[in-house]
């Protein structure tokens, strides 16, 4: 056998292997997927039924009303809420991030380090500490029910990922060009819009993904805050499923194909930014 | 450089960030110490009124039930993070050797981040379930047991499906950081060690493997910030039963406060549980800081 | 106790204060009710109706939300810490009424006694907290024995059984052929003879309906618990030798009801104790495996031949600050009226109007549904027989946070059974103490 054989067939070898152990990981999720498009009967079999006997729409139909089911659950208003909370905390947090996140990366200034650490602690506060005196302030303030006030708490939870992350980048960036774009006539703030934002770019998406699937699946506070359609988010509707006595699992997991289907779409469209985003962004700070 | 003398700007682009986090954090932390200090109780609004001092405390450090639960969040901790570890870079090794299709091996090894923890929590419930769950089934039917293994039962399993289903969620955080730490790897300093005769364990264990530890500390440090996920996980598995089998402070905190109304007492413990988040953070960070002194990328 | 809570409710119902003449349309034209209604399939038909009583009076209902028990809990004592009770009609519970102290009005004051005396009495003597009404029932529940009825037509095991125990094979009256017959049954890991469920409030209910059924009591008149009395320690040991036996799935431990109903829906479980909800889903071809093979029995007797009856109801309050109690009481007395629990009793709910019992089953039987005739006529008896709540105590959740890890515990074997009930005896002891029950 030929070396460049061997090496073609080691990496073939190790493409199956990789391949495989993506699946294995994989199949927990894929199971709730297929759970998706088959009646709960067969779900919760004994002796378990391995192949789909009757593949159903049912669950989805269920979902948005149609068929024999007794009541809709308003997925709309669940994925507009969770879209417009998802997407403007996103890109509030990335704009807070990269303010910040600039002025970590090209000023000196008194408390800079302990800001930062205080900045990246307040994240570490657990939610269950912060659910009722958050709750007593947003009603205080009318926030409670409404999606500005999910927006301000998906913001603060992720202005300290994408400070880091965005400071990180902004330090790859050598301070020189942006002073050469000045010198040319260019004011700082132009200076900022051309020369850096573009080279920091793969960095804000990446700390863009990590924001918007943090909103996007939150669950815990989102259940504390929101009550009604006017507010209530994806995650929040999974336990429209569960009643006193039942959990409707096939419905719940067609509901979470809803959900996994625009943050994979999404995950996939930024991949080549995410990785770069991150092999910069983070440790080079 | 004459933006350095700019005394103020700092602090105008950052005024945003701190405001978020004073409005959103600061401030109701402050008034949960305020009710950690008082009998408060949600459905008598007056008892928020009557100060305690530190006499919730006092009794949380007699309470043999809140430092077990105390320790096992701490084992848990432990346990789901270098597992995740692991994995993460068993996974980011092999899909960096690979040049074809890996855009698609990389979304698939991202899929469990797109699951909401309440929905993990769910899912392995169903697949721990002893009688009707898949995990079971598929052991019987492999011919692996005859018996009904209860997975969420169990002493130690209980645990461990608890860790199992936190690990499955959260290994992609590593694995897609560690990924990163790779593709940032420089080619030079693995070719040289190859000519000087190395073998490939040498090379990982002392070329690779230092280069990426920064990278692993801040995927430790990311877990370590949002950890508290897994109490939506935990909750919905288990509740922390049987018998406090798998009880964390998460799961205590929630039913004293919210279940028994006591939210002075669940806020002493939130005190504390913030207090070890915070410790855990922060010792993951100054090594991500030291890491980053050793690779020369500090200023 | 039950004898005062009854002199109240006559003496409140001889002196009505400020009553509400039935609706008439246009009565609250332009006023927005807002009210918090428990979520789930099976309590949606109901809302369904609310359009009717919109049009009848020209009001509009504003549901602002709508969860699962557990939930709204979290939210009304979310909003009794702050303030924010600006809403008129909730969905409560029997169990969770007594801890939200006085936000809900008395209802005796509010609504015609002519129409509370529609209801049963138990039903609104179960509501009552305190001598007030804060809640008019909508539906009940109560737990009856399911049964696979092939099991029991099976000639090789009433052979067996006859020989093994020494008595004819048929559905359990009491909770030791319960016992016997679920390890007759018993073949682990592919049958089991019955299944329990494990944790929270559910196995403390279920706990303690045996206790009583053996004679046992939670507390004594001054409050102190007792449940760490010789019935205690024999109630829990039936658990636990069903566990030990492997008589049980052995994830019972942590199972809820949707567990349990599942399970008996696979056609995997002999006996089941369940509540009324299910037999129409147990029936159902299209979600169970025992469909058609469903037998029902009221719940056996324990040894003090009482029968177990841990019951409670899904019930309607209005908040002391609702702004127009009248429109409030109207949209309730809608919601609660022959018509609309009709509408709930047909999906298997249990009615709190004597009357909805009859009609339903005479409908059920003129449907030649006589699986849910008999299903209806079963519930009926033990609702009428057998019923009783738990302690209407405050800190009820508070002590059965108390009593079911201590069950765990006792049942897991990581304590003995006397044990762990003292334990929690004298921890729920502490909690009545500081909520001022006993001194």
């Amino acid at each position: 056998m030929s070396g460049a054989l061997k090496k073609r067939l080691s990496k073939i070898a190790t493409w199956i292997a990789t391949f495989l152990l993506m699946i294995v990981m994989g199949v927990p999720g894929l199971w709730v997927v297929l759970s998706a498009f088959r009646p709960n009967r067969e779900i919760m079999a004994k002796p378990a039924i391995w192949i789909p006997e009757n593949p159903t729409f049912s669950n989805f139909a269920a979902i948005f009303g149609f068929g024999d089911a007794q009541v809709a659950i308003p997925v709309l208003s669940y994925f507009t809420n969770s879209m417009i909370i998802a997407s403007t905390s996103t890109v509030i947090a990335l704009m807070i991030g990269m303010s910040g996140g600039y002025a970590f990366a090209r000023f000196r200034f008194r408390f800079k380090n302990s800001l930062f650490l205080g900045l990246m602690l307040s994240r570490a506060v657990p939610g269950i500490a912060l659910s009722l005196p958050v709750f007593m302030i947003w009603s205080k303030l009318g926030l409670i029910d409404a999606k500005l006030g999910m927006i301000i708490v998906y913001v603060a939870l992720n202005v300290p990922f994408t400070i880091w992350l965005i400071d990180g980048f902004f330090r790859q960036i050598p301070k020189e060009m942006n002073e050469a774009a000045q010198v040319d006539g260019c004011t700082r703030w132009q200076a900022f819009w051309r020369i850096e934002f573009p080279l920091a770019r793969s960095g804000i998406a990446a700390a863009g993904v990590f924001a918007f699937l943090t909103s996007w699946n939150e669950y815990a506070l989102a259940s504390q805050l929101t009550r009604s359609t006017d507010s209530k988010t994806l995650p929040v509707g999974l336990m429209d499923f569960t009643a006193q006595f039942t959990i409707d699992w096939a419905g719940m997991c067609a509901m979470a194909v809803i959900i996994i289907v625009p943050a994979l779409i999404l995950t996939f469209l930024v991949q080549k930014h995410l990785i770069a985003g991150l092999t910069f962004g983070g440790v080079k700070g | 450089m004459r933006w350095r003398a700019e005394k103020h700007t700092p602090f105008l682009l950052l005024s945003p960030a701190i405001l978020t986090i004073l409005f959103v954090v600061a401030i109701p932390l402050a008034f949960s110490l305020y009710t950690s200090m008082t009998p408060y109780k949600l459905t008598k609004p007056d008892t928020i009124n009557t100060f305690v001092g530190l006499r919730n405390y006092v009794r949380l450090f007699s309470d043999d039930k809140f430092w077990w639960a105390f320790g096992r969040t701490i084992l848990f901790l432990a346990v789901a993070l270098n597992l995740e570890f692991i994995l993460g870079l068993g996974i980011a090794l092999l899909i960096n050797r690979i040049t074809w299709g890996q855009r698609t091996l990389r979304t698939m090894m991202m899929f469990p981040m797109m699951f909401s923890p309440i929905l993990v929590g769910f899912q392995f419930k169903y697949i721990f379930n002893d009688n009707i769950g898949i995990l079971n089934n598929a052991l019987q039917a492999l011919g692996i047991t005859d018996g009904s293994i209860a997975w969420l039962v169990d002493k130690p399993l209980g645990m461990i499906s608890i860790i199992t289903a936190e690990v499955w969620m959260s290994t992609s955080v590593f694995a897609i950081l560690l990924l990163a730490g790779l593709f940032a790897m420089p080619r030079d300093p693995l070719e040289a060690a190859k000519v000087d005769g190395c073998n490939p364990w040498q090379v990982f264990r002392h070329i690779t493997l230092p280069f990426l530890m920064p990278f692993a500390f801040i995927a430790m440090t990311i877990r370590s910030l949002d950890v508290a996920r897994a109490y939506d996980i935990v909750d919905v598995m288990t509740g922390g039963g049987p018998a406090g089998r798998t009880e964390v402070l998460w799961t205590l905190i929630a039913r004293v406060g919210y279940d028994n109304s006591k939210m002075g007492e669940a806020n002493a413990m939130a005190y504390v549980s913030t207090l070890l988040s915070v410790a855990f953070t922060y010792y993951f960070f100054t090594k991500l800081v030291a890491a980053r002194r050793y690779m020369g990328g500090a200023e | 106790m039950k004898h005062t809570t009854l002199k109240l409710l006559a003496a409140t119902a001889l002196v009505p204060i400020g009553l509400t003449a039935p609706a008439l349309a246009g009565d609250f034209d332009g006023y927005t009710l807002r009210v918090k209604l428990i979520g789930g399939a099976q309590y949606e038909p109901l809302y369904a109706e609310i359009e009717k009583w919109e049009a009848e009076t020209g009001a509009t209902v504003d549901i602002l939300s709508r969860k699962n028990h557990f939930e709204l809990d979290r939210e009304i004592k979310q909003d009794i810490a702050a303030g924010t009770l600006d809403w008129c009609v909730g969905s409560n519970h029997t169990s969770f009424a007594p801890q939200y102290g006085n936000i809900y009005r008395d209802l005796n004051e509010l609504l015609d006694p002519a129409v509370l005396a529609e209801f049963q009495p138990l039903a609104l003597e179960n509501s009552t907290v305190d001598g007030r009404l804060v809640q008019l029932p909508r539906h009940s529940d109560i737990s009856n024995l399911y049964y696979q009825k092939s099991l029991y037509e099976d000639e090789d095991n009433k052979a067996a059984f006859l020989a093994e125990y020494g008595y004819e094979l048929a559905p359990p009256d009491t909770w030791d052929q319960v016992k016997d017959q679920a390890l007759f049954f018993a073949n682990p890991p592919d049958f089991y003879g019955t299944q329990y469920v494990g944790k929270d409030e559910a196995i403390t209910g279920r706990f303690y309906e045996m206790l009583v059924a053996n004679g046992g009591a939670l507390f004594d008149e001054d409050w102190n618990p007792t449940f760490n009395s010789p019935e205690g320690v024999m109630t829990v040991q039936w658990f636990k030798d069903l566990y030990d036996a492997g008589a049980v799935p052995a994830g019972v431990m942590n199972y809820l009801w949707d567990d349990t109903g599942a399970g008996f829906a696979s056609g995997t479980v002999a006996l089941n104790l369940d509540w009324a909800g299910w037999a129409a889903y147990f029936n159902d071809p299209d979600a169970s495996q025992v469909a058609g093979n469903v037998g029902l029995v009221r719940a056996p007797k324990g040894a003090a031949g009482i029968r177990s009856g841990w019951s409670g109801s899904h019930t309607f309050s209005i908040t002391e600050s609702c702004d127009n109690p009248e429109a409030a009481a109207s949209f309730i007395t809608f919601l609660t009226d022959h018509d609309r629990q009709m509408v709930e009793a047909r999906t298997g709910l249990l009615p709190t109007r004597q009357s909805v019992w009859d009609a339903v089953k005479a409908e059920f039987l003129a449907e030649g549904n006589e699986f849910q005739a008999m299903v209806s006529e079963t519930y009926a008896q033990s609702m009428a027989e057998d019923a009783f709540t738990p302690p209407l105590i405050e800190p009820w959740i508070e002590v059965s946070n108390e009593i079911w890890p201590a069950l765990q515990a006792a049942i897991l074997g990581e304590k003995s059974i006397q044990d762990a009930l003292d334990d929690a005896a004298e921890a729920a002891g502490e909690i009545m103490e500081d909520a001022g029950y006993r001194n």
